[in-house]
């Protein structure tokens, strides 16, 4: 075969390798905390049932998080019917997280990913949201914090005695994800 | 003249061709609706039942609720295959709809009491899955009781918040009579007090007593959740309920007996002189009861 055909193939096997070596990522463990501000107290409501997938292909890899609104715990079971029934949580049960990212990005010390997020019924989109990473072996571990508000999702504030909560709710998120084939 | 075929320039044209159209193939204009209504077994239509669309190919879900009349509209949607749901009360619905670029399709959906599919086995948290594109939800391995719409428990939780939200507001009202009878106990008790002090004292006494189970009925009446237990700061308010409740009770009978005796020129005694103690332990609990929900402990 001459070098003008050889370079003519050459995008097809590139596509062909490509979807050859498309990989998947799972989330082994994550933790979810949300933070609440009240006048009188802080709140932080944690959950460790988050479940995700990454799928790589062409060198992007879609993300999805998902996590039960009900598997919040804020060590109060009062205050978690409550954070349950003010977003809705019966109704629309998930809240999902989405994400594409460059496959070369878990190289990277830190990245900027931009955040597509169901939750309460409505979707909410966060650009540029910073996560550190860190590798440990073949498993990436990333963390940062969702800068989400209650507006965003249309949610009313809760109050206690009659006093609103403030509108930032900051999610951080901590998890390891590991490569499967 | 004799076609000479270029050397270099036909694997550049293939190459720009490809890297053009490759992108291109895999573009869909969000621009298809769906439509539809839902109805119940007997053939009426449902009103603020939930419908999640679901795109079979890219795994992307929206969920809406049908209007008054049952019926529900999700524009801007790209074309291919969906599955459309629909549940409320316990009745389910399932369709697959196949959605043409640009077109309007209608999908009626019945109401039966058959169960959701089941998630498939192979889908658990560490499976494959089994999209080439993004990953969808039912890759995840949650159960359908987790992942499905209880418009039901919805409303009880709507229903349980607003009745707590009358009986945080009538206890935090009553506190105000409630001290200003605690204040007012100091000219009904002494020796030389007026029948004024006293009437002045039970009359307050009387206006905390109503709010109190008032604000009480609120609290007791509201829907438990199943499958909740009481955990944290709650336990301890909904504990000094056992103490402020009953003290609640048995503090106007006192007093109305201590009442009596004081009108007869009688000093009081017998059980009526109880009526300060437990008044003291009722008003002390019920303080409690309001500081171990606002303060964290």
């Amino acid at each position: 075969m001459n070098k003008p055909k050889l370079i003519a193939l050459l995008p097809f096997v590139l596509c062909t390798l490509a979807l050859a070596a498309d990989t998947q990522w799972v989330l082994q463990q994550c933790t979810l905390t949300y933070h609440v501000s009240h006048p009188l107290h802080q709140t932080d409501g944690i959950s460790h049932a988050a479940r995700g997938k990454g799928i790589c292909h062409a060198g992007q890899c879609d993300f999805l998080i998902a996590v039960p609104v009900k598997s919040f715990d804020s060590g109060d079971s009062n205050r978690d019917l409550h954070m349950v029934q003010v977003t809705r949580g019966a109704e629309f049960p998930m809240v999902t997280v989405r994400t594409r990212l460059l496959e070369s990005a878990g190289n990277d010390a830190s990245i900027q990913a931009d955040l597509e997020i169901q939750f309460a019924g409505q979707t909410a989109h966060y650009q540029h949201v910073p996560f550190q990473l860190t590798k440990q072996g073949a498993d990436v571990r990333l963390s940062g914090t969702i800068p989400a508000t209650l507006t965003d999702f249309k949610i009313e504030p809760p109050t206690l005695l009659t006093l609103p909560v403030k509108n930032e709710i900051p999610v951080r998120i901590e998890m390891t994800w590991h490569p499967t084939q | 003249m004799k076609w000479k075929a270029p050397s270099r320039a036909l694997p550049a044209a293939i190459l720009v061709v490809s890297l053009v159209i490759t992108p291109l193939l895999h573009a869909q204009q969000p621009d298809a609706t769906l439509t539809g209504t839902v109805t119940s077994p007997s053939g009426g239509r449902i009103a603020n039942s939930v419908v999640s669309v679901k795109n079979l190919n890219t795994g992307a879900a929206s969920t809406t609720q049908t209007d008054s009349a049952g019926r529900f509209v999700v524009p801007n949607l790209a074309s291919g295959d969906y599955e459309v749901s629909a549940s409320t009360d316990g009745l389910n619905a399932v369709s697959r709809v196949t959605l043409a670029a640009h077109a309007t399709q209608t999908v009626n959906l019945t109401l039966t009491t058959q169960s959701q599919p089941q998630t498939p086995a192979g889908n658990l948290p560490n499976a494959p899955s089994s999209s080439k594109t993004e990953p969808s939800l039912s890759d995840l391995g949650f159960t359908p009781e987790q992942t499905q719409a209880n418009v039901k428990e919805q409303a009880l939780l709507d229903k349980r918040t607003r009745m707590l939200k009358i009986h945080q507001k009538l206890g935090l009202i009553t506190a105000a009579p409630l001290i200003a009878t605690i204040v007012t106990s100091l000219g009904a008790g002494g020796k030389h007090t007026s029948n004024t002090d006293r009437t002045v004292h039970m009359v307050l006494g009387a206006v905390s007593s109503d709010l109190y189970f008032t604000s009480a009925y609120f609290a007791i009446r509201a829907p438990s959740i199943k499958g909740t237990s009481t955990r944290g700061p709650i336990r301890v308010h909904k504990a000094l309920a056992w103490i402020h409740g009953p003290g609640m009770i048995l503090t106007p009978i006192l007093g109305a007996l201590a009442y009596q005796q004081k009108n007869n020129g009688e000093k009081v005694h017998g059980i009526a002189a109880a009526h300060g103690p437990v008044a003291i332990v009722t008003a002390g609990a019920f303080g409690a009861a309001l500081l171990s929900v606002s303060l964290k402990f």
